[in-house]
């Protein structure tokens, strides 16, 4: 018996851009598949059925029919479309961030229901608070932990012996934390104190992929930010886009203040 | 060493074949066909494809005013003193500004933004016309500001950060209607279309 030509799933929508006269080309996120590229045919025409179900940043459940190339979305329905989310411009940002990368790091037929579950939890945290920036730096760290990309955190990655409470070092590049007596000629060193490492291992411990509620000194977020970013970026080897919009509306509101 | 995507015996068939290749949405084997129509064509009608080419790239800039695209600065609208200089339309696109003349219902001035901020495809404010709406607004007797970007995520982040740049002085600043679109239906419009159009709901006047 040939196998079925449609399926139905539920998915995160990532992006969308342009196909054609009047076609959308939907990036997904699906639970049990994985990355999925589809079509929505005729979705932008103002009395287009799907057009509203596939806003980025939606939960949505979707049939879609296979192509020879890319699959057809054939009806869409919200499940949730984070809705305090997309009225805050900071908010749509920080959302946009979580899709760039889950679009990065997420693989078309290779499902990942931790990366989806994480992906909506966060998506949820932002929703509820959007000017605090943790939830970005757990969701990071989470992301690289379900990709299997997790950084050292307990033991030096070169001498293998337990990291002792003190500052240390940490390279994205070698695997992680680095004791101050080894230092690796390949590694990027960047310095990690204490209280980041803390925080680091919260988040790795934590049981939900709900980020904790936690707040932290500037200076820690922003050391935080810089040693996740370094990582991220490490492994997806280009730039995140959606960074440089953040970090535009940031410096904005600096000097409005 | 670079081989030759499209082996032919007339090399500038090949340029002809990647300059076409070039443009969005054609492929290599698309750019053949179109290349081969070309050379079918009768020679007034290549001549003048071309023509229209080199036409529009020496004469089309953009309005200093609207920022839309035109062949003279001012363009036709901004030029035209019968027009509302008192309300402002902004749009993401020129195509948008053919769209809301063909309504007939707006007679005011427009700026276009050439965009909308899509931080994935890397356009952020400073991409878009947004500094010199700015400008326009500070010095033109602007009183209200429609902000007609599209209604999905992109348009409606860029509305909300122009909205947040704007000096809280006398200027109105209002955006179009979200609802339902004419022809639609109830029973497959997403939740949001939908209580944005019961917020905007109006009384039913009598026929």
């Amino acid at each position: 018996m040939a196998p079925p030509r449609s399926y139905r799933t539920e998915a995160l929508t990532l992006a969308r851009s342009t196909l054609g006269e009047a076609d959308l080309l939907i990036t997904l996120y699906s639970r049990d598949r994985g990355k999925i590229r589809a079509v929505a045919k005729g979705a932008r025409r103002s009395t287009s059925k799907l057009v509203g179900h596939l806003e980025p940043l939606t939960r949505v459940q979707l049939s879609l029919s296979m192509g020879r190339n890319l699959d057809i979305i054939t009806q869409a329905q919200v499940l949730s479309n984070f809705n305090p989310l997309k009225e805050n411009l900071a908010a749509i940002t920080k959302g946009l961030y979580v899709a760039e990368l889950v679009d990065g790091f997420g693989s078309e037929a290779q499902p990942n229901p931790a990366v989806y579950d994480l992906a909506l939890d966060i998506l949820e945290a932002i929703a509820g608070d959007s000017e605090s920036e943790l939830p970005l730096r757990f969701f990071e760290l989470r992301l690289l932990l379900a990709s299997g990309l997790m950084p050292e955190l307990y033991d030096c990655v070169e001498c293998r012996q337990p990291v002792v409470p003190g500052n240390h070092h940490f390279s994205p590049n070698v695997g992680g934390t680095l004791c101050l007596n080894c230092s690796p000629p390949e590694a990027r060193i960047r310095p990690l104190s204490l209280r980041a490492l803390k925080v680091l291992r919260l988040f790795h411990r934590s049981p939900s992929s709900k980020p904790p509620s936690l707040t932290v000194a500037p200076a820690l977020a922003q050391e935080l930010k810089t040693l996740l970013a370094s990582t991220i970026s490490y492994w997806l080897e280009k730039e995140i886009r959606s960074n440089s919009l953040m970090e535009h509306l940031q410096r904005e509101s600096k000097s409005a203040v | 060493m670079t081989t030759d995507p499209t082996p032919s015996a007339s090399p500038s068939l090949t340029r002809l074949i990647q300059e076409l290749n070039k443009l969005p949405g054609v492929g290599p084997k698309s750019a053949q066909r179109l290349a081969y129509y070309v050379i079918r064509l009768p020679d007034l009608e290549a001549y003048a494809l071309a023509d229209a080419i080199t036409a529009v790239k020496q004469s089309v800039i953009y309005c200093q005013e609207c920022q839309n695209l035109t062949d003279s600065s001012p363009c036709a609208i901004c030029a035209d003193t019968q027009r509302d200089r008192e309300i402002l339309c902004v749009v993401e696109d020129p195509l948008d500004v053919l769209a809301v003349e063909r309504t007939r219902c707006y007679r005011g001035l427009y700026h276009v933004l050439h965009g909308a901020i899509s931080p994935l495809n890397g356009v952020g404010p400073e991409q878009l016309k947004i500094k010199e709406l700015l400008a326009r607004l500070n010095k033109d007797g602007i009183t209200e500001l429609v902000i007609a970007t599209n209604p999905t995520l992109e348009g409606e982040a860029t509305a909300m950060y122009i909205r947040r740049n704007l000096d809280r002085g006398k200027l109105m600043v209002t955006h179009l209607a979200r609802g339902l679109p004419v022809g639609g239906s109830l029973e497959y419009s997403d939740e949001m279309t939908l209580s944005r159009a019961f917020q905007g709901r109006q009384e039913l006047k009598a026929g």
